[in-house]
């Protein structure tokens, strides 16, 4: 975290995954740790452990009725979500569940479209390897397959994005245990290649996550994401 | 309906949840919307901020209510996560701190036609959590206490108990650290 992890150093003292269960971690600290509990299981437990141990705080919560129109809003946006995703199932169905939605989705750019049909012919080419981007709410924002070879990948958007036109959209690859590593800047309106580095090209693989982050106009300026991560998955061979 | 009754409701409603079933989804919201409600206002102390922070985390509960898993956490534990997160990046993502700003959701009067599940689970976990923090130094469980219910920052807590940065993360560091060893036990 900073400097001041001098005072309890050492010993088995990793305190972030109850740090943020604690809540008392800033943005990029969170996003860190989001980072983490995607690509580290042990680090995922970890923050499942405070989070039912330091859950009995809540007691301390007065309960207050929220008003009635919050549950019509509800309501009302359930109708244009999609239907819950199913993790259990097989990536075969999920992505035929996605492309399902895609297809009857109006809002759909052409340039998706194109690239809906690339994917649905990318079995021809050999076991890809293929990722499921979700967003916050759980909804496919992204699907990444990796080309024959491996050494590129070709990220497709789901779902338009609004909005965030002044912002850039930046790949990262999460080796387990490891930092994220930038793939570079992506567009969120059409399917787009990317090259993978020579270095990370032993990374690709199916223990690694994927992650799309907000970043400023040409990409975070640190190296590491500075943004909300808008979608992320894990990649999967067929 | 004991206690243990509603909370095997809840756990087969969020399950339901998870097929896409939204009579159970009105369920899990009837049954848990004003706890949650009341950890989203404590936390961003704006009711209009913390009544659009509650349609995300239903929402929420709507996508990702196949993740839940009733041996890792109780369904309310899972629940308060999602409304704690949400709230927790709703306030980071806002420029201003609000340290100082009263904190309006003291103010609200706890609704007296709560369900049960929402006064349930003084569980065991939540038992020993206590006798845990009983353990502690006062400086400590006070500022872990409001660091979950506030969700403030360490500069926050620090600012808040006019003490330097190092010695909050060094007090709340060092309980986190006693905390689990007695949690453990």
């Amino acid at each position: 975290m900073s400097d001041e992890d001098t005072i309890d150093a050492g010993e088995h003292s990793d305190l972030t995954a109850a740090e943020y269960v604690l809540g008392v971690l800033g943005a990029e600290e969170r996003r860190h740790a989001e980072f983490r509990i995607a690509s580290e299981p042990r680090f995922a437990a970890e923050v499942a452990f405070w989070e039912a141990r330091l859950g009995g705080l809540a007691e301390g919560v007065y309960p207050v009725m929220p008003p009635a129109k919050i549950w019509d809003g509800i309501e009302a946006r359930l109708s244009s979500a999609l239907a819950p995703e199913q993790p259990r199932a097989g990536l075969w169905q999920s992505l035929a569940f996605w492309r399902t939605f895609a297809i009857a989705s109006a809002a759909l750019a052409a340039a998706s479209m194109a690239g809906l049909v690339y994917l649905a012919n990318l079995p021809s080419l050999g076991p890809p390897l293929l990722a499921r981007l979700n967003g916050e709410s759980g909804q496919a924002s992204f699907v990444v397959a990796v080309n024959k070879g491996g050494d590129s990948l070709t990220i497709v958007p789901a779902a338009l994005l609004s909005g965030e036109q002044q912002k850039a959209f930046e790949l990262w690859l999460i080796p387990p245990g490891d930092k994220p590593h930038s793939l570079g800047l992506i567009d969120p309106t059409k399917p787009v290649r990317i090259s993978v580095p020579g270095t990370l090209l032993p990374k690709v693989n199916s223990d690694a996550v994927l992650a799309v982050s907000v970043e400023p106009p040409g990409g975070s300026p640190t190296g590491q994401p500075t943004g909300p991560v808008i979608a992320n998955g894990k990649l999967a061979s067929l | 309906m004991d206690a243990e009754a509603r909370r095997r409701q809840l756990v087969a409603a969020i399950n339901r949840v998870a097929g896409g079933d939204r009579a159970a989804l009105r369920l899990v919201y009837a049954e848990t919307s004003a706890k949650l409600f009341g950890t989203c206002l404590r936390i961003l102390g704006d009711r209009s901020e913390a009544e659009d922070v509650l349609q995300d985390v239903y929402l929420a509960v709507w996508r990702k209510a196949a993740s839940f898993d009733e041996r890792v956490a109780s369904p309310i534990t899972w629940l308060v996560a999602i409304a704690r997160n949400r709230s927790i990046d709703r306030l980071r993502s806002q420029a201003t701190s609000r340290v100082n700003v009263p904190i309006e959701a003291a103010a609200e009067v706890p609704d007296a036609s709560l369900s049960a599940v929402e006064r349930l689970e003084i569980s065991e976990d939540q038992a020993r959590l206590r006798d845990c923090l009983q353990e502690l130094e006062e400086r400590q469980s006070a500022a872990i206490r409001a660091a979950f219910l506030e969700g403030f920052t360490y500069e926050q807590l620090a600012e808040k108990a006019s003490v330097p940065l190092g010695t909050m993360k060094s007090w709340i560091r060092r309980g986190l650290m006693k905390l689990r060893t007695c949690l453990e036990r």
